[in-house]
């Protein structure tokens, strides 16, 4: 016991028993799935092959990633003008902002998606608008294709990337930014210069939630893309769901998943993640 | 969707807690009425359902009360036991996962009889007891080795009689002409109904639909992918049609009056070769109430349960007997009634079950 | 390398600064002069600050005008007067080198990179921190940061340097270190300093000259020397060190209790005031001695130790003397 001790903090030995159930429950369903994409239907590598026999796949999985960074691209952009308003401006203001903000979590996605239906429908308020002050002929095509998606998906994500922008801005000296500009830096130079690599953690932070989050989307994409875009989520649901193929299923939520944890090797390369997750910046 | 599984969560937990006297019946009641559910259909939920009722599986909304109405209380008379309901949606890969997990709650699921072809030999459902239930009470070759068909539904089209009132289209061909028929369509995502409504359009004879030929009916869909969107649920497909956003739609038959309700008649149901879709009953292999479920199935066969969901949800009979009884109100909107009996194709259950997987998947990847 | 046209001399004009209702600065006038090295001092809420913020140019002025060498510069934005700034708690780059920490203003002013990177040595070597260029500031103690601050402030050469509180994070002992080396940089560099602090011994020591402030106006400004000798009011004398106020005939006189000898006994004809000893406390170099007077007020008494320490103790009848130059007359209301 005391050689064991000198090696391991016996801090350790206290929350073991709950280490053990989170890798378990954790790891558990992952080896699970990855067991499953190499044995379901027949052992061996048939579920991976589907990737090289014929484009459907490998378009799904495109259209997918495509949606994805647009998503979360404009989300973050989004993100980070609310965020650095509701950092810049006054208490009352902010608070009004958050409320709103932490509102807008708690609207069913559903709901939300239909009202964008309403909105932007051939039938919705825009297009009725816009033929009755003789803007256009036609309803413009909002909705049921693409670019629906991505106002559906950009308008769920945005409340995801401000938050940890805001915590991210919250915590900058603005002296740091009174420096710069005493120096000698124009407002611009300040932000390129000096704001964004100190918020730089937030946006990495923002970036990675909300396309991760965007991987998994599938109610959106089905209804405001009439059905034409189809994403790996809506797809492995319907696999495992409708046409039971389990090992295509997993097949594809492995590649996801090997596909973040590229993403997350890569940046790490670039950047020290810990600063991302919250440790600490040196 | 969540609030939902969460709450039927809770009520099943507080239930087990109620059973083994760790809540009090007061406090349970309670729960059970500020979730507005009955407290018998929370029990229901429990794996140790005795046999002195049967659960159904089915998509809940109005078919759990309709179902109640039209089969459980004739059940009840005739049998003494009750009847209680599982309202998640019997999907396959659900059926399968129940099956798999050895955890079996409930007796019967009201599902597709091409689910029957597709489960029923990889040992996922019991067979159905042909003793108890009857082979003549539907359709023939709707009668399988593990599920029955009890309803029919079928898959029409609506179209909008604004668009095209003086010559309005009249069957599939009209459906996929837009250069007659200029419009957006939407069509069914999930495949079914869809393909034979292509085949038929593009000149194949109703009785020689099956195999389907897969790749003309890919074509014909995709001919007309850009005027098409694709609706996933019954409520995607009205609201696509009462918000105008498309000029013609397959929808289920049983929603043809609704949409017409709906849309003042600007919207109309054309049932020239609509096709009917036996809807069956299934019974997971283990079911908690045994055997006593084959009566429940004789039950829903009879006729007055046969004509009572026809006038709760709109579902059409599948025992011929109960065709000519059809109330004179009924008839546009019944698939087989002698109004439109003529002029359905049927589907083949046999082959959707042992192809639906990959039908699903190629068609799926032909619109996306 | 400074600007021969910018002196770095600083006319503030009636200078007055409101929030809503509030007046932080009220109706300022101040010359300062090229070169010298020139301390507010206040307790907090006095203004001093906030006259800081806006010679910087980070708070707009409400009324009144600042001019550099004559010509003003009450609307020129901050980025463009400037001005060298080392800031409360340093606010220096987290993400950049040190090098590049002090390079920035000549970076941002689009500077050749060479003459950037010769500037900088210089800089560093200035505050000696060469052999840290390439560390980032979370590396650095608290002084080093400091003295990167600095470096970064000096580095293109400003004709004015601002330094708010900018020891008052480091420890007392860091700080008189840091004391001489500031003091000894800024004979080095000749820029004009405007130093603010609340540390009246950080202003004695360092400053040529030091302006005491109080609720955004200036109570009196001079050299530490003539603060301290003679302060014109009993605010500045008790901001500035310790004093004992002497009121006689309707009259206030200062007097630092340095400036007072003590005699045990009641024989001496010179005495100014008779008392006893309350309370004696050591210090080490002397000891501060309280004298209950028989007119009723109380006297502080620093005395070195190395006179007549044995004999004092508590209960003692004393007398009180002082030269007249001792006590200094206040002006009163």
């Amino acid at each position: 016991m005391q050689a064991l001790n000198r090696h391991i903090h016996p801090g350790w030995l206290i929350i073991a028993p709950l280490m053990l159930m989170v890798v378990a429950l954790y790891l558990g369903p992952i080896l699970n799935i990855l067991w499953l994409s190499v044995t379901d239907p027949e052992p061996g590598f048939s579920n991976y092959a589907k990737l090289t026999e014929g484009d459907a796949l490998i378009r799904i999985v495109w259209t997918t990633v495509r949606i994805c960074i647009i998503t979360t691209l404009f989300s973050v952009i989004f993100g980070y003008s609310i965020a650095y308003a509701m950092v810049h401006c006054h208490q009352r203001q902010k608070t009004y902002m958050l409320t709103l903000l932490l509102v807008s979590f708690w609207i069913s996605i559903l709901v939300r998606t239909f009202a964008w239906l309403m909105l932007l429908g051939r039938k919705g308020l825009v297009n009725v608008t816009l033929e009755d002050i003789g803007l256009i002929a036609e309803p413009v095509a909002f909705m049921r294709n693409e670019l629906g998606v991505l106002i559906g998906m950009v308008h769920y994500m945005i409340p995801y990337a401000v938050l940890p922008l805001l915590v991210s801005m919250q915590s900058i000296d603005q002296r740091v930014m009174d420096a710069s500009r005493n120096l000698g830096a124009s407002g611009s130079q300040t932000f390129w210069r000096v704001y964004l690599p100190m918020t730089m953690p937030g946006l990495v932070a923002s970036t990675l939630l909300v396309f991760i989050l965007s991987l998994g989307f599938y109610v959106t994409p089905a209804v405001l893309g009439g059905g034409k875009v189809l994403m790996v989520a809506e797809y492995i649901s319907v696999q495992l769901l409708v046409t039971l193929k389990w090992g295509t299923a997993a097949m594809l939520a492995a590649i996801m998943l090997i596909g973040v944890l590229v993403m997350l090797w890569i940046m790490s390369r670039f950047m020290k993640l810990s600063t991302v997750f919250g440790g600490a910046a040196r | 969707m969540h609030d939902k599984q969460f709450k039927k969560e809770m009520l099943a937990e507080s239930a087990q807690a109620f059973r083994a006297g760790r809540m009090d019946r007061r406090t349970f009641l309670a729960l059970c009425g500020a979730s507005g559910v009955a407290m018998n259909a929370v029990l229901a939920g429990d794996a140790q359902a005795a046999a002195d009722h049967v659960v159904m599986w089915n998509w809940g909304g109005q078919s759990e009360e309709c179902h109640g109405s039209a089969i459980g209380e004739a059940f009840t008379a005739k049998t003494g036991k009750g009847l209680k309901f599982d309202t998640s949606g019997p999907l396959e890969g659900k059926i399968k996962e129940m099956v798999d997990s050895g955890n079996v709650t409930a007796d019967v699921a009201d599902a597709d009889l091409f689910n029957a072809v597709s489960l029923g030999p990889t040992g996922h459902l019991e067979p159905i007891d042909y003793s108890v239930v009857s082979k003549e009470k539907t359709l023939p070759g709707y009668a399988l080795e593990y599920g029955v068909s009890i309803i029919l539904y079928g898959y029409a089209f609506v179209y909008d009689t604004e668009a095209y009132g003086d010559n309005p289209p009249q069957n599939w061909a009209d459906f996929f002409d837009t250069e007659k028929f200029p419009g957006t369509r939407a069509l069914y995502k999930w495949a079914n109904g869809s393909l034979e409504a292509a085949l038929m359009a593009d000149g194949v004879a109703g009785s020689d639909l099956y195999p389907l030929d897969m790749d003309r009916a890919l074509n014909k869909i995709q001919s007309i992918k850009d005027d098409s969107l694709y609706w996933g649920s019954g409520s995607e497909v009205h609201s696509m049609v009462v918000n105008n956003e498309v000029s013609m739609a397959i929808i289920w038959q049983n929603r043809g009056r609704n949409i017409e309700n709906d849309t003042d008649g600007q919207y109309k149901l054309v049932n020239n070769q609509a096709m009917a879709m036996p809807g069956a009953y299934i019974v997971p292999k283990g079911n908690p109430a045994g055997a006593a479920v084959m009566e429940f199935i004789a039950t829903a066969q009879d006729i007055p349960a046969q004509l009572a969901l026809l006038d709760c949800l709109g579902m059409t009979p599948s025992n011929p007997e109960a065709f000519g009884q059809i109330p004179e109100d009924q008839q546009p909107y019944a698939i087989t009634s002698a109004m439109n009996i003529d002029k359905i194709v049927y589907n083949d259950p046999e082959w959707w079950g042992k192809n639906g997987g990959d039908a699903v998947n190629a068609f799926l990847e032909a619109i996306s | 390398m400074a600007d021969p046209t910018q002196t770095g001399s600083l006319q503030i004009r009636n200078v007055s600064k409101f929030f809503g209702q509030f007046r932080a600065v009220n109706d300022i006038c101040l010359d300062i002069r090229n070169g010298e090295f020139l301390t507010l001092l206040g307790p907090s809420g006095s203004g001093k600050t906030t006259l800081l913020m806006m010679i910087a140019g980070f708070l707009d002025i409400s009324k009144g005008e600042i001019a550099l060498d004559g010509a003003s510069i009450s609307d020129v934005p901050a980025e463009k007067r400037n001005f060298g700034m080392v800031f409360q708690g340093y606010a220096l780059f987290p993400h950049m080198t040190v090098r590049d920490n002090v390079g920035y203003a000549l970076s941002v002013r689009k500077r050749p990179a060479d003459e950037i990177r010769n500037r900088v040595d210089e800089m560093l070597e200035l505050v000696q921190l060469q052999e840290f260029a390439d560390r980032k500031p979370g590396q650095l103690s608290g002084g080093q940061q400091q003295r990167v601050a600095l470096a970064r402030a000096l580095c293109f050469a400003p004709p004015v340097l601002l330094l708010d509180e900018p020891l008052g994070a480091l420890d007392k002992k860091l700080r008189v270190e840091v004391q001489e080396q500031l003091k000894d940089i800024h004979r080095r560099v000749g820029t004009t300093f405007i130093y603010v602090t609340h540390d009246q011994e950080e202003a004695l020591s360092m400053s040529d000259r030091i302006v005491i402030m109080r609720d955004g106006a200036i109570e009196q400004v001079g050299t530490p020397k003539e603060l301290y000798e003679r302060p014109i009011n009993q605010f500045t004398a008790s901001f500035l060190g310790k004093s004992n106020f002497i009121h006689q005939n309707g009259k206030v006189f200062a007097l630092r209790p340095e400036k007072i000898d003590l005699m045990p006994g009641n024989e001496n004809a010179e005495a100014r005031m008779r008392g006893a000893i309350r309370n004696i406390t050591y210090f080490g170099s002397m000891q501060r001695i309280i004298v209950d007077t028989d007119e009723g007020a109380e006297i502080e008494v620093d005395i070195d130790v190395w006179r007549n320490a044995s004999d004092l103790a508590e209960g003692l009848r004393v007398d009180l003397l002082w030269k007249d130059s001792a006590a200094v007359e206040l002006q009163t209301g």
